[in-house]
């Protein structure tokens, strides 16, 4: 496949530059995000993130299967990134290039073994019968920060889904269709957001969140710290580069805490947002009037 | 099977006799490869990893590489670092066999790679590349803090032009993320045991400075006890630094002895002091 | 489920990419990204034309045979529309990422759906033909297609434009369909058993649907409204009009 292009040292001195002069090319300071958007399909589960240029598709499935034979009381989730030729036609196929890899460890980080979702919770019949959820998650646009995006739209999609609803009865497991019962929400336990530092000059002494494509190109290190709003560290990555004050990590990581902190409000925000979307039909206000009886 | 954790509060020793802020011993030798540029072996309690750097050199037929760096070594006219990380299936007890494609063993790759690239002078040796592969023979935690000691000393045997060594170790802290009692001591340098049950990081600082290269936290910390695990680490890669250093100033001084190298104006300076 | 609405697409909405598209009917949602032409890797790389690399990737779960298959038929009908002899040597890229397919509330989905391969041909179709015009690749023509299921109800068979998926289910067989904007039939995919005569019928119904403005050009409006209500959009009305739109704000500055 064809590489991707480098930055010409042209291109590279400008960017350089103008971050010397506290500046960045979209007029942005260094501590803001580009714009954020967050919209939820028709279906539940499926979160489309945008971050400026940068478009990341999340989508949650669940079906029945078989548990792990080594974890018979836990359910299986797991959270798939391939990086399709649509995001850069540098990325193949069956492929899976650094950062894909680097990708998916950090979404497994951050999000599964931080213990965001009660996995025991999709347990149906200890060792014979479990929920197995999946997202996939498609990178449609890559203009940077696909980490900051993808892990937002994961959470969100996750936070979104609905999984069929199931009984139990004499030994009798039964699944109900969406059109029998409304389905219900994960076991969501906590919401983790990676923020991502990247660092530029000779010893990364200039911080930046939220780099674009063209800035990621040029930088010398990188830094991605997953939190959730109560002030909890569930990852933090800094894999090599050029090394960083160990103080201005620790700042670093303070300002990640508050933007993870209007990460989650957003989120908390739309997902209300969308909730009385669906609530006109009034399908929800007729099941909660018999709850209430 | 859970750390009984009970009896630190009473002793303030952890489960293998340590206090809070001491090493486990760390034994590492250099020059154990004769047929390679560079080699190491190091031991950082019952973790044991060896390691072999070929090169710099030319790239060989090679074609699409992860690092996509195709055409001869690394992008912008720099040497490529290659990290090989191969564990062996005995070094742990549960023997579960990792294949070439597993993300955690690419993981670490790449964060040894671009660890060591920001100390090497990699820019003096455009189109070439620069191979290291690491071989993990026990494990009993600090795992990536190890590969990255035993990188940086067989690339000081390589005589590799670099700014610093890269040196890493672990730190933990004895609370669990769920409590949040304030007794809570940073640790240093956790092993295996303690390593699945406590929080901890891997710190890695570029020699004796304050400057980290490296910061993987796995588990779920309060980010208020950053600060301090952070500078124990921190601590901790100082304390690494010198036994490493010592470790390369006494094979230079045997190599003299033996005859096998000149004595130069460098290492006349080096055993003086 | 509000399957019946009408088409809708929107242009070049990935902006790194050389051209694409989104297109939404029947419950289908589909973006397609086109890259190309591109350098081809020497294993695809065609001494005379363009190779054309199409990848279906499915909303759920990772590719599997249903995609690789979806992936031949669309590959060979896109190269018959695509001037790939323009092109030698090198690669012409299209993705195409179902987002949405269109639930059914009275069966619990499982991820490896091994049947309903031919319905989402036409959304695949129509967004790759839309995807390439906002690339810009030189074309013969473009395409419009169509899903026709031929039921059969009391020992009548019936045929229904655009079926749901139940309606797939209980379907005796169903056709995917595709005509050139020149009106040639550009593929033809059935699934069941189904007698000539019925086959026959079922083209007439999906040219209808897909190169309707071609035959009603001189009859007015009127006439057009009225088809609408018994066999679904006209398709091609329906790709000029997406293009026009786009356009026009394309050269709003003019």
């Amino acid at each position: 496949m064809p590489r991707e292009a480098e930055p010409s040292l042209n291109e590279r001195q400008f960017v350089l530059k103008a971050l010397e002069e506290n500046l960045r090319l979209d007029g942005r300071t260094f501590d803001k995000y580009r714009a954020l958007a967050l919209t939820f399909g028709d279906e539940y589960g499926v979160a489309d993130v945008t971050l400026g240029r940068t478009r990341v598709l999340a989508k949650t499935s669940a079906e029945v299967t078989v548990p792990y034979a080594d974890r018979p009381l836990d359910g299986i989730f797991t959270i798939t990134t391939e990086l399709s030729p649509m995001a850069s036609p540098a990325f193949e196929i069956n492929r899976p290039t650094e950062t894909e890899i680097l990708l998916s460890r950090l979404l497994e980080k951050t999000v599964r073994r931080s213990g965001a979702m009660d996995t025991e919770s999709l347990c149906l019949v200890a060792g014979q019968k479990c929920w197995s959820v999946r997202v996939d998650v498609h990178v449609l646009s890559h203009d940077g920060n696909l980490t900051d995006a993808a892990c937002f739209a994961v959470v969100a999609a996750l936070r979104h889904f609905r999984k069929p609803d199931t009984s139990m009865e004499g030994g009798v497991l039964t699944v109900y269709t969406p059109a029998e019962r409304e389905p219900v929400p994960l076991s969501w336990l906590h919401s983790p957001f990676c923020i991502t530092w990247c660092f530029f000059g000779d010893e990364g002494q200039m911080a930046l969140l939220d780099a674009t494509w063209s800035e990621e190109q040029v930088r010398v290190g990188s830094c991605t710290i997953s939190l959730n709003r109560h002030g909890e560290i569930c990852q933090i990555a800094k894999l090599g580069g050029t090394p960083v004050e160990a103080v201005a990590l620790l700042q670093c990581t303070n300002v990640a805490l508050t933007k993870a902190k209007e990460f989650s409000t957003y989120l908390d925000k739309k997902l209300a947002e969308d909730a009385k979307r669906r609530d006109k039909d009034g399908l929800m206000a007729e099941l909660s009037a018999e709850n209430d009886r | 099977m859970p750390l009984d954790t009970s009896a630190y509060s009473l002793a303030l020793l952890r489960v293998d006799g340590r206090r809070w802020n001491e090493l486990r011993r760390v034994h590492a030798q250099i020059r154990t490869q004769a047929a390679a540029d560079g080699s190491s072996y190091l031991e950082m309690g019952h973790t044991k990893v060896m390691c072999v750097v070929n090169g710099p050199s030319e790239p060989g037929p090679r074609r699409g590489t992860a690092g996509g760096g195709g055409g001869g070594g690394g992008p912008g006219g720099v040497a490529e670092v290659a990290v090989s990380v191969v564990v062996a299936g005995f070094s742990s007890v549960d023997r579960k066999r990792r294949g070439r494609g597993d993300k955690r063993t690419l993981e670490l790759q790449t964060t040894i790679s671009n660890a060591l690239a920001a100390s090497l002078h990699t820019h003096l040796y455009p189109h070439s590349t620069i191979s290291i592969s690491l071989h993990v023979l026990s494990q009993d935690g600090s795992l990536l803090a190890a590969l990255i000691n035993a990188a940086t000393l067989a690339c000081v045997d390589a005589g590799i032009p670099m700014t610093d060594y890269v040196v890493a170790c672990t730190a933990g802290s004895t609370s669990t993320y769920a409590a949040n009692d304030e007794t809570a001591d940073p640790l240093l340098d956790l092993n295996h045991q303690e390593e699945q049950e406590l929080p901890s990081l891997t710190v890695a600082t570029l020699g004796e400075t304050d400057r980290v290269a490296v910061l993987v936290c796995e588990s779920r910390v309060q980010a208020s006890r950053l600060e301090g695990m952070l500078a124990v680490g921190v601590s901790g890669c100082h304390q690494v630094r010198e036994i490493l250093d010592q470790v390369v100033r006494d094979k230079g001084r045997h190599m003299i002895k033996e005859g096998t190298v000149e004595k130069g104006m460098g290492v006349e300076e080096m055993e003086v002091d | 489920m509000t399957t019946k609405r009408e088409p809708e697409a929107a242009l070049s909405v990935l902006p790194k990419s050389d051209g694409s598209a989104r297109y939404s009917y029947a419950g289908y949602t589909v973006t397609a990204s086109v890259n190309g032409p591109i350098e081809a890797q020497r294993r695809d790389e065609h001494a005379y034309e363009a190779h054309v690399d199409v990848i279906v990737r499915p909303a759920a779960g990772v590719g599997g045979t249903r995609e690789r298959h979806l992936e031949t038929i669309l590959q060979a009908s896109l190269i018959q529309l695509i001037l790939v002899k323009n092109f030698p040597r090198s690669l012409i890229q299209i993705v195409l990422q179902v987002e949405a397919s269109p639930e059914n509330d009275y069966v619990n989905t499982k991820l490896m759906q091994a049947s309903l391969n031919s319905a989402v041909i036409p959304a695949l179709l129509q967004t790759a033909v839309l995807a390439l015009l906002s690339a810009a690749i030189p074309m013969r023509a473009t395409a419009t297609s169509a899903i026709v299921a031929v039921m059969t109800q009391d020992g009548a068979s019936r045929l229904v434009a655009h079926p749901s998926p139940r309606e797939i289910e209980a379907a005796q067989s169903v056709h995917v369909l595709a005509f050139t904007s020149q009106d040639g039939l550009l593929l033809a995919e059935s699934e069941g058993d189904f007698t000539v005569k019925e086959w026959d019928d079922v083209y007439d119904t999906a040219k209808k649907i897909c190169c309707k403005s071609g035959a009603t050009k001189g009859e007015g409006i009127e006439m057009v409204l009225d088809e609408q209500e018994d066999s679904g959009p006209d398709m091609r009305q329906f790709l000029r009009s997406a293009l026009e739109t786009k356009v026009a704000a394309d050269l709003h500055w003019k």
